[in-house]
């Protein structure tokens, strides 16, 4: 029996973290300092901060990519690495060479390897589990060609097509909003609705405050250390806001402005919010109504 | 006389001579390895690595040329001791990585070059070991390339996926459980069995044209890794074969003719290409 079919009979899964603190050198800070929480089965989850809050750091740790020097993460209540297959990390675009001479199918195949194991190639039905992954964020009339030929949101498509092959049970996505066009933001935000009701637990970095707001259960505020874990309302006040943007942040008639442009680290100086150099990022804590409409952040390009 | 039958005699007449056939069969079998593990070293950016483990074998030979021991064997010898060295100083990251190589390059080419100079005949050889002899391929060599090219290859094609996911996203490698760290080293020890092959064809000094050059014509061609090894692997089979007639004719040395061959047929490639992109491929 493959560790899947363990992994399904237990269920959506449930992730906990414990305590956990890394250091990337033992004289560096903390670069996540004693974070626990606790994400229940089939929860959407985004994780906001601003540059270098440890978001990216916090997902390497969850799926064991980098390794915490205190702490541990649960997934089933069982230490991680006991259910092979049923995380799936899809990393920053930047992180692969998109000239590599493979096809946009080859590329998602990839996600079946671990259960394909040693030797073995994929077969008829990896590729029509591939293909209807593929079909299911509108790409599959791209599945041969070259992935070098894509656009940027096609790009972020088809390595959410290739976590989907893994039939994972929790799927951690780091900025899966930067730079993408609003089509593709569109189909993997529908993608999440689809994936709610199959119970898989999806945990989001993003820069989108207004994003995070409208279309999560729950958003986890973080800066090193974890500022707030609730539901956006109880998250997106102003103070909390401003613990982890600082200068960032920008509070005007209960309307949390956020710019990502800014430098995080912390200096004097007026708040620019619009200044034409970049737009910022806004939150609204429902129940509030801003008198402009909010402007959604491009930040992380 | 018919024009076909002057063709077959030019192509017949070198091969009237066992060390034509050898050779003949050698470069061949060289460049066909070498531009298929070749893709890695191009897609992976290793062509520096790749000439400086050449190098770096040097002393293996000169220690084994002193003791009258086997050379390729002094290579073998050397060459896995330079892939599992240069494996462990790249990975910890307190220098450079092409930093690191530059200096065990360097160095170990001034160790061997020291070696072979501290005995008598040190121009012949070292020509010999830095540029190959391939028509001096005896059978035993020949054997011993044949083996060593069976196994590159054959790795490369039982573990195509692994190596193709290690190359391409070695993140993804790493949640899916893959063992990345071995996998990198096992390239780089393939990388040093094809060199060790090589060496009596082409030598140190030129094995990395052969790594290098036919996958660099080959990606100009296809967008497919496996459509590019094939070509790769027909394109150094060329090289090799239409080198040593030129090198037979000509009276040119033959690794050098060789390698000739294959730059020549990627200025071609390059310059009668469409765009400064790619072509098409469908395949």
């Amino acid at each position: 029996m493959s560790p899947t079919e363990v992994a399904t009979d237990i269920g959506p899964a449930h992730l906990a973290v414990e305590g956990l603190s890394l250091r990337y050198g033992p004289q560096a800070a903390p670069a996540l300092d004693d974070l626990s929480f606790d994400v229940p089965e089939g929860m959407r989850v985004a994780v906001v901060g601003p540059n270098g809050a440890g978001k990216s750091t916090l997902f390497k740790a969850m799926v064991g990519l980098l390794r915490p020097q205190e702490g541990r993460v649960l997934v089933h209540g069982l230490p991680f690495g006991h259910d092979k297959d049923c995380v799936a990390y899809v990393p920053q675009r930047e992180e692969v060479d998109w000239g590599f001479p493979v096809s946009v199918l080859d590329v998602v195949l990839m996600g079946r390897y671990a259960r394909l194991g040693w030797l073995r190639r994929p077969g008829r039905a990896d590729r029509a589990v591939a293909l209807a992954c593929l079909a299911e964020l509108g790409i599959d009339a791209l599945a041969q060609r070259p992935i070098g030929d894509l656009s940027g949101g096609q790009q972020q498509r088809v390595f959410l097509a290739r976590a989907l092959v893994q039939e994972p049970h929790i799927l951690l996505l780091d900025e899966p909003f930067a730079g993408v066009d609003v089509t593709s933001q569109e189909l993997v935000l529908g993608l999440l609705d689809a994936l709610r009701a199959r119970r898989v637990t999806v945990i989001v970095a993003t820069h989108d405050l207004q994003l995070a707001a409208e279309r999560f259960d729950q958003v986890l505020l973080l800066n090193r250390r974890l500022l707030a874990y609730g539901p956006p309302a109880e998250v997106f006040r102003a103070e909390l806001v401003k613990a982890a943007f600082g200068h960032q942040a920008l509070v005007l008639d209960g309307v949390v402005l956020v710019d990502h442009t800014r430098p995080p680290a912390p200096h004097s100086g007026a708040v620019v919010v619009d200044g034409g150099a970049g737009h910022p990022a806004s939150a609204r804590p429902p129940g509030t109504v801003a008198d402009t409409e909010p402007i959604r952040g491009g930040g992380g390009a | 006389m018919m024009p076909g039958i002057a063709i077959l005699d030019w192509l017949s007449e070198p091969l009237r001579y066992g060390f034509m056939q050898r050779g003949l069969l050698a470069s061949v079998l060289v460049g066909v390895v070498c531009a298929v593990i070749g893709c890695y070293v191009v897609l992976r950016g290793m062509a520096f690595l790749g000439d400086a483990m050449a190098h770096a074998i040097l002393p293996g030979v000169a220690v084994a040329y002193l003791w009258g021991a086997n050379l390729l064997l002094g290579a073998a010898v050397a060459a896995v001791a330079v892939a599992l060295l240069i494996g462990a100083v790249t990975r910890q990251g307190r220098v450079k990585e092409d930093t690191a190589i530059g200096i065990l390059f360097a160095g170990a080419l001034s160790l061997g070059v020291a070696l072979i100079s501290s005995t008598g005949s040190y121009a012949v050889d070292l020509s010999h070991i830095l540029f190959g002899n391939v028509l001096g391929v005896a059978r035993g060599d020949l054997l011993l390339i044949g083996v060593l090219g069976t196994v590159v290859i054959g790795t490369i094609a039982l573990l195509y996926k692994e190596l193709l996911l290690v190359s391409f996203d070695p993140v993804l490698a790493a949640t899916l459980r893959l063992p990345v760290e071995r996998l990198r080293i096992l390239i780089l020890l393939l990388l040093a069995v094809t060199i060790v092959a090589s060496l009596p064809a082409v030598g140190v000094g030129l094995v990395a044209a052969m790594l290098v050059t036919p996958p660099a014509t080959a990606s100009l061609l296809t967008r497919r890794l496996p459509t590019m090894m094939v070509i790769s692997a027909a394109l150094g089979a060329v090289s090799g074969f239409s080198g040593l007639y030129l090198s037979y004719y000509l009276n040119v040395a033959s690794g050098a003719a060789v390698v000739l061959v294959a730059t020549g047929i990627f200025g071609a490639v390059y310059l009668l290409h469409p765009r400064s992109g790619w072509l098409r491929s469908r395949a």
